[in-house]
């Protein structure tokens, strides 16, 4: 939704802006006008439809009728939402947890130039290529109990009731997640290590800085606005899980690994509650624009500085 | 980038508004002046239903037009669509719960006034199976397929070394539970990563301790019927197969539809399974050597000193065809209807595996494709006095989700006998 990225568009209308309002070079508002609208139709307008429908009653069938703040009491009183919103919270916070020291391992190391690397980097990716389904769908048989791996692990895996459990389900999606995800953000610690400047390792070694010490402080730090872009689509990412959950564990056993993405599916596709099914996906993006708020405050994101001053 | 994160929040709510405007994508069904459109699940029967087409067409003015929705999206889109102008004139159903919204919502028509007018719609049909569709003492459904009640699936060379028969009861049920854990084989496979697996065997519990009347006041209403002593016995001889080991421990992590719980009684790891009739094809197809050599199947067995008739059955009793009161064309629909008693209908059916619900079944049953199999299926069907449709398709829909959570957590062990029936009463009422 970058408005300034146009390029050389009709200059006229640019021109034009620059004249009437500020003198910095910027584009006008015109330019924003189709991203605006993009927006409003499709982002802005469902919202106000979805906070309309969430007090209403409606199965789909025939007009919705109002009843008032019925579908927010029950989901006030609701045990299951509100487990949803702490599983959402634990499977994106487990999410960042375990990708991000993997990803930046695996990153870093495949912006260096030893041998094999470009082959491995491409093996590493792979699971970058494949949907989300059939990710799922091939963990699902290898984690069978009865014919997968963990019938031939008993010593780790016991009886293999790994989705029999909220702890194991939980496992199994974070597991799943990660193998998913992780050559992503690998590929984004990549390019961020690539484009540190040599030039520090260089002095660092002047000044006797092994490799581990070489990394805890110049590539750590010099990798700082790479790593604030990863968190927050791996929190977009993981507040708005579904697709695993969905084949992987069915929101169970029970409730028990019932995200607020999935039970909103439930609750609008499955039961055709349509009204509380907009109820919780109103509750979902009120939480998810908060945590990205707050990230972007807090990482200074919105003011993201340069990391190569002085050089 | 704030925008973007934000933009991606609303992403979410955006599923649920899509499906209210997706609603003109459909053909533009039910308006044509000289169609009838019909509406089914897409999947491999529908070659049968476009052949009952054609022969239709061939002598009507008015023409059939069939309409096929891939089958897991069907039920949401048959919801979206019913009721506007692209609603179908004719649709497939599972009877029951799955026509009750509509029904209340006075879409359908009564096929009585057809029934009248011709009662081969209605004395065609095996009573058990046509009395799914009847809604409030009104019929609005006529079978279309083929029924599918649940059987226990059995390996007959496990039981074989085992020294086991097939359990008539549910002492030498138990009994065969014990030997089975002895011998380190798990009784029965159970897909309980599918939740509803699980649920078959309520279904059959409670109908053998309790009659099918338990189930019918519960549905109508009456919640008192869960907190019943029966109810109660019934749930506590289902937390005494568990306990037991009946199912082994991991059964939740294990699903029919991915293959799992199949594999295991095909490949000895346990010796029943307690399926749906299509579990047959399901076995000829992953595992064709012991489909034709080992698999055996028999009825649930009775209970002592239940009321139910140990010839009850339980599952899906069939699909239907229902009518939209809005069709303009209802005379030629009622002729429609009536080639589901065809002899050209039944042999399709039969000819690609379905078990067709008529009374003129039983002299094509020799050119079923298993027919042993077949005869089997249909004996039970037309011999039993209740033929009860799943719990989650016998309610409406809002319950489907509830009542599987339930059923998964009460073998779990998470709910206990209260907690069940507690949830069993909150069920949104019919």
């Amino acid at each position: 939704m970058s408005t300034s990225s146009l390029g050389s568009g009709p200059g006229r209308r640019a021109r034009a802006g620059r004249r009437a309002g500020v003198g910095v070079t910027r584009p006008g508002l015109v330019w924003a006008v189709p991203a605006t609208v993009f927006f409003l139709l499709f982002a802005i307008l469902p919202l106000v439809l979805v906070a309309v429908l969430s007090f209403t009653s409606w199965d789909g069938v025939g007009a919705p009728t109002f009843n008032g703040l019925d579908n927010w009491t029950k989901l006030l009183h609701d045990p299951v939402m509100t487990q949803s919103i702490w599983l959402t919270l634990v499977l994106t916070v487990a999410g960042v947890v375990v990708q991000t020291p993997v990803s930046i391992l695996l990153g870093v190391w495949a912006a260096g130039h030893q041998r094999n690397r470009a082959v491995l980097s491409a093996i590493f990716f792979i699971p970058l290529l494949l949907s989300a389904t059939a990710i799922s769908v091939v963990w699902r048989a290898i984690l069978d109990p009865n014919f997968g791996v963990p019938s031939q692990m008993e010593w780790l895996f016991g009886d293999g009731n790994l989705m029999g459990s909220q702890s194991g389900a939980i496992a199994v999606l974070t597991f799943v997640g990660m193998w998913q995800w992780t050559p992503m953000h690998a590929l984004l610690y990549q390019g961020g290590a690539r484009a540190i400047p040599q030039v520090l390792y260089q002095a660092a070694a002047i000044d006797g800085a092994g490799k581990v010490r070489q990394f805890l402080h110049i590539t750590l730090p010099q990798l700082r606005n790479t790593m604030i872009t990863s968190v927050i689509l791996m929190l977009v990412g993981g507040l708005t899980t579904f697709d695993t959950v969905l084949i992987l564990t069915q929101g169970g056993p029970g409730t028990d690994t019932t995200n607020s993405a999935f039970y909103m599916y439930q609750q609008a596709f499955k039961s055709f509650d349509f009204g509380s099914g907009s109820a919780i996906a109103l509750v979902l993006v009120v939480v998810a624009t908060l945590i990205s708020l707050a990230v972007v405050r807090l990482s200074g994101y919105d003011k993201m500085r340069g990391t190569t001053e002085g050089l | 980038m704030k925008r973007r994160a934000f933009a991606v929040a609303l992403g979410l709510s955006l599923a649920t508004v899509a499906v209210t405007a997706c609603s003109s994508s459909g053909s533009s069904a039910g308006g044509g002046s000289n169609t009838i459109h019909v509406l089914v699940y897409g999947d491999a029967s529908n070659k049968v239903e476009k052949q009952i087409v054609e022969t239709f067409n061939k002598t009507s003015k008015v023409k059939v037009v069939l309409d096929t929705i891939p089958g897991a999206d069907y039920q949401s889109k048959l919801n979206t669509i019913i009721n506007t102008p692209q609603a179908p004139d004719i649709f497939f159903n599972w009877g029951g719960g799955s026509i009750q919204p509509y029904v209340k919502a006075d879409l359908l028509l009564p096929l009585d006034d057809m029934i009248a007018a011709d009662p081969g719609l209605k004395s065609n049909f095996l009573s058990s199976v046509f009395n799914t569709a009847v809604i409030d003492g009104k019929s609005y459904g006529i079978p279309m397929r083929g029924t599918q009640p649940v059987l226990l699936f059995n390996n007959k060379k496990v039981l074989a070394d085992a020294g086991l028969s097939v359990p008539k009861t549910w002492d030498e049920l138990l009994n065969a539970v014990t030997v089975l854990k002895g011998k380190g084989i798990t009784p029965f496979a159970l897909g309980g990563g599918d939740q509803w697996p699980t649920l078959m065997w309520y279904e059959y519990v409670f109908d053998r301790v309790a009659g099918p009347e338990l189930f019918q006041k519960a549905l109508s209403g009456d919640k008192t019927a869960w907190e019943s002593p029966e109810s109660k016995k019934a749930l506590g001889m289902l937390k005494q197969l568990v306990d037991a080991g009946a199912f082994g421990s991991n059964f939740d992590s294990v699903k029919f539809t991915d293959g799992g719980s199949p594999a295991l009684l095909a490949k000895g790891k346990a010796a029943f399974e307690l399926m749906g009739s299509w579990a047959y094809a399901t076995q000829q197809d992953a595992s064709p050597d012991f489909a034709k050599n080992d698999l055996g199947y028999s009825n649930f067995p009775s209970v002592p000193g239940g009321k139910g008739d140990p010839a009850d059955l339980v599952g899906n009793t069939n699909n239907f065809y229902s009518v939209l009161k809005k069709t303009k064309h209802p005379k030629e629909a009622a002729e429609f209807l009536k080639l589901m008693y065809s002899d050209e209908f039944v042999k399709a059916q039969l000819g690609i595996g379905n078990l067709p619900t008529t009374t003129n079944t039983e002299q094509f049953l020799d050119t079923s494709a298993s027919p042993e199999y077949s005869k089997y299926q249909y004996n039970l069907v037309k011999a039993a006095p209740s033929f009860q449709l799943s719990w989650d398709q016998a309610y409406p829909p809002a319950a489907a989700t509830p009542i599987h959570t339930a059923v998964q957590q009460f073998f779990s062990g998470k709910l206990d006998v209260d907690g069940f029936i507690k949830a069993m009463q909150a069920l949104p009422a019919s």
